[in-house]
Order: C-alpha cells, then sequence, then structure tokens
C-alpha cells in the first residue's frame, strides 16, 4: 500500500479503520482504492493529518467521502485532532489500486 | 511534515435544489409525450408536420431531453470545468423560464395557434438557454481550466440557442413572412441543429467524461476527441451552408459523412474505454448506457435512406422521416437518459439525505435507493415499445403503433416511479 506515514503502526489501525469507508458509486474501500496519500501523527500537538485525494475532482460523492474519513479518524484516535488534506497534486491515477482492491473490480 | 491541513473544501458540488426540479420536470414530461404519442398513433403514419407531432416532438427534445441535460448539466459542469458553477439563481432562473416555455410552445403546437402561446413560449425558452448559456460561461472563465469536455458542452449550448431562435423564426413566420419560403420548408435545419448541435455534440462531450469515469478506464484520447468536435461541427456548419445556398441533394451526403465518421469515433473511444476499463461487471445502468451509444448508429441508417428517396422519388417519404424522428427522440436520447439518471440521481439524493449523518451509522448504499426490479422491466418495456413502433410505422399498421405507444407509457411510468422512489426518500440508518 503506497501510503506515506512517520508512524507505521499508527499508519496501519488508521488504514485498518478507513478500510470502512466506501466509495459508494464503486463499492471499493478508500484505502483499496488507493485515495490515502498520507497518514502523519503529530505526538506533540495530539494531531493526526491525513492527505488523500478523489477519483475525479468535483466526485458528486467527495464531501460524503472526506466527511467520512475525518469522523473514523477521530474515532479511532479520540485522543488526536483530525486535519484532512484534500489534494489532487498528483491526480488519482488506477495504478494506486491496490492488488486487493483489482481483484474486488474484477470480479464485480 | 509535507501534509497541508484543514482542505476539504475544493470539492464543492451543484446543490441539489437546483438540480431535482430539472429531473422532476423531465420526468412528467417523458409521461405527458408518451400519453401523446398514443393518442396521436393513428394520425402519425399520415404526415410529420401535424400538431400532434410537433407537439410531441417538442414534448420530447425540451421537456424529456434538454430539461434532463440542463439539470445533470448543471450537477457536472464542476466535473466538466473543474471548478464550481457560477451561481444557483441563473439555474433557478433557467428552470422557471424553460418550465414555463415549454408547455405554452407545445400547447400552441397542439392547437395550432401559431399566436402568443407559440411565440411566448419560444421565447421563454430562448430566455432560458441564455440564462444557461451565461452561467456556463462565467463558470469555465472562474475556473480558469481548460477542458474539452467544457468545449463541448458550450458549443452545444449556442447550438440550442441557434435552434431555438431558429425555431422562433420559424413560428413567427406562419404571422409575418420574414422567410423566402414557408416555414415547413425550413424544418430540416431548424431539426439537425437541434439533434446533431446540440443532442449530438452534448451527449459525446458529456460521455467521453462519464463512461470512462464510471467503467475506471485507464483510455483517454483527447486528440481523438477534438476530431470528433470538428466533424459534428464541421459536418453541421456545411449542412446550414448546402441547405441554405445549393439545390443539390447529393452535397447532404458531405455533412453526413462527416457526422457518421464523428459517431464512429465516438463509439471506437466508448469500445476501448470499456476494453480497458479496471471495472469488470457493468451494472444495467451502464449496460441500457452503453447500448444507447450503438443506438446512434440507427438513424444514420434511416437518414440515408431518407437522402437516397429524396434523390430517386419525386416527393420524400414523410413515413420514413417520421421514423428518424421517433428513434432519435425516442431511442438514443431517451435510452441514455434512461441510463444515466440512474447513475446520477441516486447519488445526488444520497448526498442530501446522508452527508451530515455519514459516520453516525451504517448508510444505504446509493443504488439502493431505487427499485432494480422496477428498473429491469422499464428497460424492458422501452426495448419492446422502441422496437414495436418502427414496424408499426413502416408497416403502416395503428394497432402496433398504439402497442408500443402503450409499452412506452408504461416505460415512462415506471421511470417515473423510481424517480419519485428516489426523490421521497426518507434517511434510514441500517
Amino acid at each position: 500500500m503506497n501510503v506515506i506515514t512517520n508512524n507505521n503502526m499508527k499508519c496501519a489501525i488508521a488504514l485498518a479503520a478507513l478500510k470502512n469507508v466506501v466509495d459508494p458509486e464503486i463499492g471499493l474501500n478508500i484505502v483499496d482504492l488507493g485515495l490515502i496519500y498520507q497518514l502523519d501523527f503529530d505526538e506533540a500537538e495530539k494531531i493526526t493529518y491525513c492527505s488523500m485525494t478523489l477519483t475525479t475532482q468535483f466526485c458528486p460523492m467527495g464531501e460524503s467521502i472526506t466527511h467520512l474519513s475525518e469522523e473514523t479518524l477521530k474515532i479511532t484516535f479520540p485522543e488526536y485532532d483530525t486535519k484532512l488534506d484534500l489534494t489532487f497534486n498528483p491526480p488519482w491515477s488506477h495504478e494506486r489500486v491496490s492488488e486487493e482492491g483489482r481483484k474486488f473490480l474484477n470480479k464485480r | 511534515m509535507n501534509v497541508k491541513t484543514g482542505n476539504t473544501g475544493t470539492s464543492k458540488t451543484t446543490s441539489w435544489k437546483v438540480v431535482l426540479p430539472f429531473y422532476l420536470y423531465a420526468a412528467i414530461a417523458f409521461f405527458v409525450a408518451t400519453i401523446l404519442l398514443l393518442i396521436s398513433a393513428p394520425d402519425i403514419t399520415k404526415h410529420y408536420f401535424t400538431p400532434h407531432v410537433l407537439a410531441t416532438t417538442h414534448i420530447m427534445a425540451l421537456g424529456w431531453g434538454t430539461m434532463m441535460i440542463l439539470g445533470a448539466s448543471h450537477q457536472l459542469v464542476p466535473v466538466m470545468i473543474e471548478g464550481e458553477l457560477y451561481s444557483d439563481n441563473l439555474a433557478y432562473i433557467s428552470f422557471v423560464l424553460a418550465a414555463l416555455g415549454i408547455p405554452l410552445l407545445a400547447y400552441g403546437f397542439y392547437v395550432f395557434d401559431m399566436g402568443w402561446p407559440a411565440k411566448w413560449g419560444g421565447g421563454l425558452v430562448i430566455s432560458a438557454i441564455v440564462a444557461y448559456l451565461i452561467n456556463l460561461s462565467v463558470s469555465m472563465v472562474k475556473s480558469g481550466h481548460e477542458n474539452i469536455h467544457a468545449v463541448f458542452v458550450f458549443t452545444a449550448a449556442l447550438w440550442l440557442l441557434t435552434t431555438a431562435i431558429a425555431g422562433l423564426f420559424l413560428v413567427y413566420n406562419f404571422s409575418y413572412p420574414l422567410l423566402p419560403a414557408s416555414s415547413i420548408a425550413y424544418l430540416p435545419l431548424h431539426a439537425h441543429m437541434g439533434i446533431v448541435g446540440w443532442f449530438l455534440l452534448l451527449v459525446t462531450g458529456i460521455g467521453s467524461r462519464l463512461i470512462p469515469m464510471f467503467l475506471i478506464s485507464k483510455y483517454n484520447n483527447i486528440q481523438q476527441l477534438w476530431w470528433i468536435y470538428g466533424l459534428i461541427n464541421g459536418g453541421l456548419l456545411a449542412f446550414v451552408f448546402f441547405f441554405l445556398y445549393s439545390d443539390s441533394r447529393l452535397l447532404l451526403v458531405l455533412p453526413l459523412l462527416a457526422v457518421s465518421a464523428a459517431i464512429a469515433l465516438f463509439c471506437n473511444f466508448c469500445y476501448r474505454s470499456y476494453q480497458q476499463r479496471i471495472r469488470k461487471q457493468l451494472d444495467e445502468q451502464m449496460k441500457l448506457s452503453l447500448l444507447s451509444v450503438l443506438m446512434m448508429s440507427l438513424p444514420l441508417i434511416f437518414l440515408v435512406l431518407n437522402i437516397i428517396s429524396l434523390i430517386i422519388l419525386p416527393k420524400e417519404n414523410t413515413k420514413l422521416v417520421t421514423t428518424y424522428g421517433f428513434i432519435i427522440f425516442f431511442g438514443w436520447i431517451t435510452a441514455i437518459i434512461l441510463g444515466m439518471t440512474f447513475k446520477t440521481l441516486p447519488f445526488i439524493v444520497w448526498n442530501k439525505v446522508y452527508l451530515r449523518l455519514a459516520g453516525k451509522g451504517k448508510t444505504p448504499n446509493p443504488k439502493e435507493l431505487f427499485s432494480d426490479k422496477i428498473f429491469n422491466r422499464m428497460s424492458l418495456a422501452y426495448i419492446s415499445g422502441f422496437l414495436l413502433f418502427p414496424a408499426g410505422m413502416l408497416l403502416h399498421y395503428t394497432f402496433i403503433l398504439q402497442s408500443a405507444a402503450v409499452l412506452l407509457i408504461l416505460t415512462s411510468f415506471l421511470y417515473n416511479w423510481n424517480v419519485i422512489k428516489i426523490m421521497m426518500h426518507k434517511p434510514v440508518l441500517l
């Protein structure tokens, strides 16, 4: 999984939680879809930083996907604040879909 | 740490309040048009220039096709131009003007009164298009992104305006001799500017964005899209020129070839997108949308037959012309709308109902907002009615025409059922 992080253990926990956030149109979770670019944890300030994208800019479901991702991170790390950055640089590409994601899309 | 923070507001989409009235209006217009089709079935084989056929055609073209496309386009403009819609108020104004103008115009045709209802109706429709064009232009300028899909949409809207202005001229020509010939002589010009300039250009422009997006396809070929754009506009401009300044019917083959090549290229674009898709299984809505792409080639066959009959016969074959019109408005335009409605509307309503509930519990999937069973029955009724109607036209058999019209009424009824089911959805946490 191509996600940049400064804390591998917390990143794994966050990604496991974010696997519950599903793109409703595609039916695949945002982690296997490759929408998460970076997850950093500021231990001093107790802040979770998440950088993510959408499959297309101005995706009609974008607001709900980012909202749900933010809520999921807040629930997973209740003692941390969450700061979410939606970026389109670089834009999402199909190459970011994980092997599991590809298998899922091949089946559907 | 390279992560910028707190920036989640860059994906602002158009409000559902702007979009839903267009969808609802279009759905009702489709139902009305199919009822009118049944009423006019006994007369439809006689001539296409009859009050009922004109009224049905304008309800299908404006009330159904255009209103649906305007609604979807307000929703999709941000996706196309990678920027926000400039003004919700202009969108409301556009809706109200068109919503008032279309029934007036249709009523004018239905009773064949080219007085104030048709004139005011036409004027209101033109004002609605102007409001839409202003909104689109300012949105494009403000976004600052150059995008071929937006160029398609903008040019299509210009053709729509030209078509509507030409149509109003034809209406006024009944009262005042503005044009050198009768209005009926200019119908092919008015119709093809609308069909090719507005519908074909818009469907190819939006389709080339949405089809790869929904298929999650790796295929993209901007150069191919520019060729499609050039061939459609070049072909249409050539048609307008030959129609107005040449007596040779043989020359009409040139624009036909250009538009045929554009449709072939678009079919190729969709096929390659389909081949290079990551998402292997297609849902029923995508299947119907892709079927509509194939259905684009059907009018070309009838157009060739029309041109041949114009060349070899002393007068035009009106049954062929009416069938040609039917397979455009009830064919690919309707098929793509039937498919794409359920790829867009459930998500718009889902966002309206569940956006703030996200994370509070398990929510239904947007696809669960409508009934698949009703959708499948609607598709079956539609395909049966669509195939039966041209058979009734060519065989000159009223019972077949009426049966086809009943199947299309059933289609529109089931379509409305699902649309209303989506729109009336109340929040449910599973």
